[in-house]
């Protein structure tokens, strides 16, 4: 395997031609987030963590149907935890569907099974907490932008990485809703650390075509080949973390890791595509005129 | 090789960082530097502290129990009034809501009133309050009110519970006070007890009470307050002895003979000890109509829990007042837990409000055994990330003199990374694993960034021409991190649980990886690939 970074004939396209896949992608991830909005109430699946209720993992020769008739109380979901096959299951329940946390332990203690975690979030601390990551998740990126347009001081070459990086973190949320992951506080890490992550290979680029001597072409080339790096690296850390993490039934560690390889990888595409094509419009178009 | 201190000054730095860290990390602390700290919470480490390392673990790699929630009440702030004022507004406001007489709390010093009782606990709400106020002579409105209690109730509340998880035998329990914005919690982690064992210490307030209860002037029978658990000097261990089980406990200097004065004034002086036919399973109304006697009434959070008259040497001990000078006496109890019950309420005190777990908390356990579980297979999950990086990056570079110090530089970045969480005592979780991989990712980024600068065409012949692409890398480095940096404070300051630590590493991983590590990494590219 030879991992030498492709050499990309960008002057045989045109800006249109670049920048149609990455709009048009953020144009149907955007449409699936509104849509789901409009069907479910959310733009994405929301954890306990955000909505309030009860969480059991339970270790049980049970199948996930027995551990259903096991509770009296409606069970919003089941998830198995760790290799597949394995025993564990993370069994939740939405608030006001349960009258506490004790009876519910109590009625998977009588059928036998182990209770590895369980926990109880009220819905009044999910509703604050959904509040805070949305402040969260609007402080950095506004914080982002603004450091951003401070550093470079022109504005094509900010809105570049402002929109790429946008573009990053509403593809992987649209993936979320596809792939019906839930938004949970290590989700909402990973879509902050995206914010960090995605910019790099974004300054890198424009470090290179705005403040260096030297053709577009080649100083394009040169940041693609350190950038596509790193964003792989990144990449290939990610999905095996993904993979041993949910493997070895360790929470928080996969849901990071899948929404990273996520984002990264719709990285890529917004870095060498979009970002490139409007930095090429300013370098040819912007300024001569 | 040339490792002269000028030249290589950043590569010397890092094996300082690194020394330092090895030193936090695994340095014995024994009894020596852990110092005024460690006698309280010795217990603590114990459980929650690794055998071979200085590291502690949180939770969710030590296994336990947490409860996150805030104290119940409303506060009303910037009041006028004096120290003798405060019994008469607690009186009326404790009237008008009709609340308990711990629940009202007037600090003339602090300038507020709080009611320990709000819409989530109780029924009293902010408009209400503020009529109350109203009606003690301080013109509030419903906007003055603010839900949660001051910060003394707030501290006093953090001693209290402190005080019922060490001596209500958890030991390596923890109690902290976490800011969100417009929120305050209480914050309780127990390592190695369940759910149950938790919200059975610090679920109720623990308000002990000892109430007279005896037949009134026209018969009908009246029932007063005497003593709280502030009138308890000393508490003696829970006895059983010839199948009594009791508390024994010795009144304060003040509280004694005023006790010893109420017991002659409503006739608990009697010859010969009073008698007393309380029966538990009924109301205290009910049985008020049913003609007990004179009975003591042990009252646990506005529950009699027991009911006991008192015995022929006592009750000559208050006739002759040998007991005003020497107060002391036992409280029988049914059973041998609940007198522990009872001698742990009175010695942690009681809280000064309740914590709402039920309508605005989180609770979390998680089983011990497979907490243990996780903290090889998170070190593991680590190495496995690790491993995926260095296949891409011996890929790219093909030259192991390259590939093998960025893993090391990344490494040992990591192992900062510990040695500072070890020095501040940090609790490791898993959010901080999923940080400390994230600053792995980030920090090989940037040693790419500054290996294909400094190694693009054209020889570095001359130190000028190192330091000039360097400052180059330095500046995209630089930038990247200030981003993330800035992306990752709101979580650093805001109170979402489990990410605060993951913040919190990433933003001190990137700073060290900039100020220490990634620089270093720029000296040795120069020893081992230029200089050959």
């Amino acid at each position: 395997m030879d991992l030498t970074v492709p050499t990309v004939d960008y002057a045989d396209y045109t800006n249109r031609q670049l920048i149609a896949l990455p709009l048009g992608l953020l144009a149907v991830a955007l449409g699936i987030l509104v849509v789901a909005t409009a069907i479910a109430g959310s733009p994405v699946t929301l954890g306990i963590e955000f909505t309030g209720g009860a969480e059991l993992q339970v270790e049980t020769t049970d199948s996930p149907d027995q551990i259903r008739e096991t509770f009296d109380e409606p069970v919003a979901s089941i998830t198995q935890v760790g290799t597949a096959g394995g025993d564990s299951y993370m069994v939740e329940f939405q608030e006001g569907e349960y009258e506490d946390l004790e009876t519910l332990r109590t009625q998977a203690e009588n059928e036998g099974y182990t209770i590895e975690s369980s926990g109880t979030r009220s819905a009044s601390f999910a509703a604050e907490s959904q509040t805070q990551a949305l402040i969260g998740l609007a402080i950095a990126f506004a914080g982002m932008a603004a450091l951003v347009f401070l550093m470079f001081r022109t504005f094509v070459p900010s809105i570049a990485v402002v929109a790429s990086a946008f573009s990053d973190i509403v593809i992987p949320l649209a993936l979320m809703r596809l792939f019906d992951i839930e938004l949970t506080l290590g989700t909402v890490a990973a879509l902050l650390m995206l914010i960090g992550y995605s910019v790099d290979s974004d300054l890198l680029l424009n470090n290179h075509v705005l403040r260096r001597h030297g053709d577009f072409y080649t100083s394009t080339f040169r940041a693609m080949r350190t950038g596509v790096t790193m964003t792989v690296t990144s990449i290939a850390a990610m999905v095996v973390m993904t993979i041993v993490a949910g493997q070895f039934g360790i929470p928080l560690l996969p849901q990071v890791g899948i929404v990273l390889v996520f984002g990264l990888t719709a990285d890529l595409m917004n870095t060498y595509l979009l970002n490139v094509s409007l930095l090429r419009y300013y370098k040819y178009e912007g300024i001569a005129q | 090789m040339n490792l002269e201190l000028r030249e290589n000054w950043r590569i010397w730095l890092l094996v300082v960082f690194v020394l330092v860290s090895t030193i936090a990390v695994f340095a014995p602390l024994g009894s020596g530097s852990g110092g005024a700290n460690a006698t309280a919470a010795n217990a603590t480490a114990d459980s929650t502290t690794s055998e071979y390392t200085n590291l502690k673990f949180g939770l969710e790699l030590s296994g336990g129990t947490q409860v996150r929630a805030p104290l119940a009440g409303m506060t009303a702030s910037g009041l006028e009034f004096s120290v003798d004022d405060e019994p008469a507004i607690e009186r009326t406001v404790r009237d008008e809501l009709d609340l308990g007489a711990g629940d009202v709390r007037a600090d003339a010093e602090g300038n507020t009133v709080e009611v320990f009782d709000d819409r989530f606990v109780g029924n009293t709400n902010q408009s209400e309050f503020a009529a109350a106020l109203a009606e003690a002579g301080f013109d509030v409105s419903e906007d003055d009110i603010r839900m949660g209690v001051t910060q003394t109730t707030r501290d006093r509340a953090e001693d209290v519970l402190t005080n019922k998880i060490s001596q209500g035998g958890l030991p390596g329990g923890t109690v902290t006070q976490i800011a969100s914005p417009g929120q305050q919690f209480m914050l309780v982690e127990v390592p190695n007890a369940n759910r149950s064992e938790v919200i059975d210490l610090i679920g109720d307030r623990g308000q002990v009470e000892t109430v007279a209860l005896f037949p009134g002037e026209n018969g009908t029978y009246r029932n007063v307050s005497l003593l709280t658990q502030r009138d308890f000097a000393s508490i003696g261990g829970a006895t059983q002895e010839q199948g009594r089980t009791f508390v024994p406990v010795t009144l304060t200097e003040q509280a004694g003979p005023q006790f010893g004065q109420a017991m002659r004034d409503f006739g608990f002086d009697q010859q010969g000890g009073t008698n007393c036919n309380y029966d538990l399973n009924e109301s205290l109304a009910e049985n008020k109509d049913n003609n007990p006697g004179r009975c003591l009434l042990t009252v646990l959070d506005g529950e009699v829990v027991f009911a006991a008259g008192i015995n022929r040497d006592l009750s000559a001990s208050f006739r002759d007042g040998s007991f005003d000078e020497n107060p002391q006496y036992q409280t029988t109890t049914t059973s041998l837990e609940e007198a522990r019950e009872l001698e742990l309420n009175i010695r942690a005190g009681a809280l000064p409000t309740e914590l709402d777990i039920d309508n605005r908390g989180t609770t979390y356990f998680l089983l011990p055994s497979l907490a243990e579980r996780f903290k090889p297979l998170s070190l593991a999950t680590g190495a496995a990330a690790v491993g995926a990086v260095a296949l891409v990056v011996f890929l790219r570079y093909r030259r192991a003199e390259v590939a093998a110090p960025m893993l090391l530089t990344a490494a040992a970045e990591v192992y900062i990374l510990l040695g500072f969480a070890a020095a501040v005592g940090l609790p490791l979780d898993l959010s901080h694993i999923a940080g400390f991989i994230a600053v792995i990712g980030t920090g090989v980024d940037d040693l790419v960034i500054i290996a294909d600068e400094i190694m693009q065409q054209g020889e570095v012949r001359t130190s000028r021409v190192f330091e000039s692409r360097f400052k180059k890398a330095f500046w995209v480095i630089g930038a990247a991190a200030a981003t993330t940096i800035i992306a990752m404070s709101p979580l650093a300051v805001l109170s979402l649980g489990d990410l605060q630590g993951f913040a919190i590493i990433t933003i001190v991983g990137v700073l060290i990886g900039v100020l220490i590590t990634r620089p270093a990494y720029g000296d040795i590219l120069r020893v081992l690939v230029l200089e050959d």
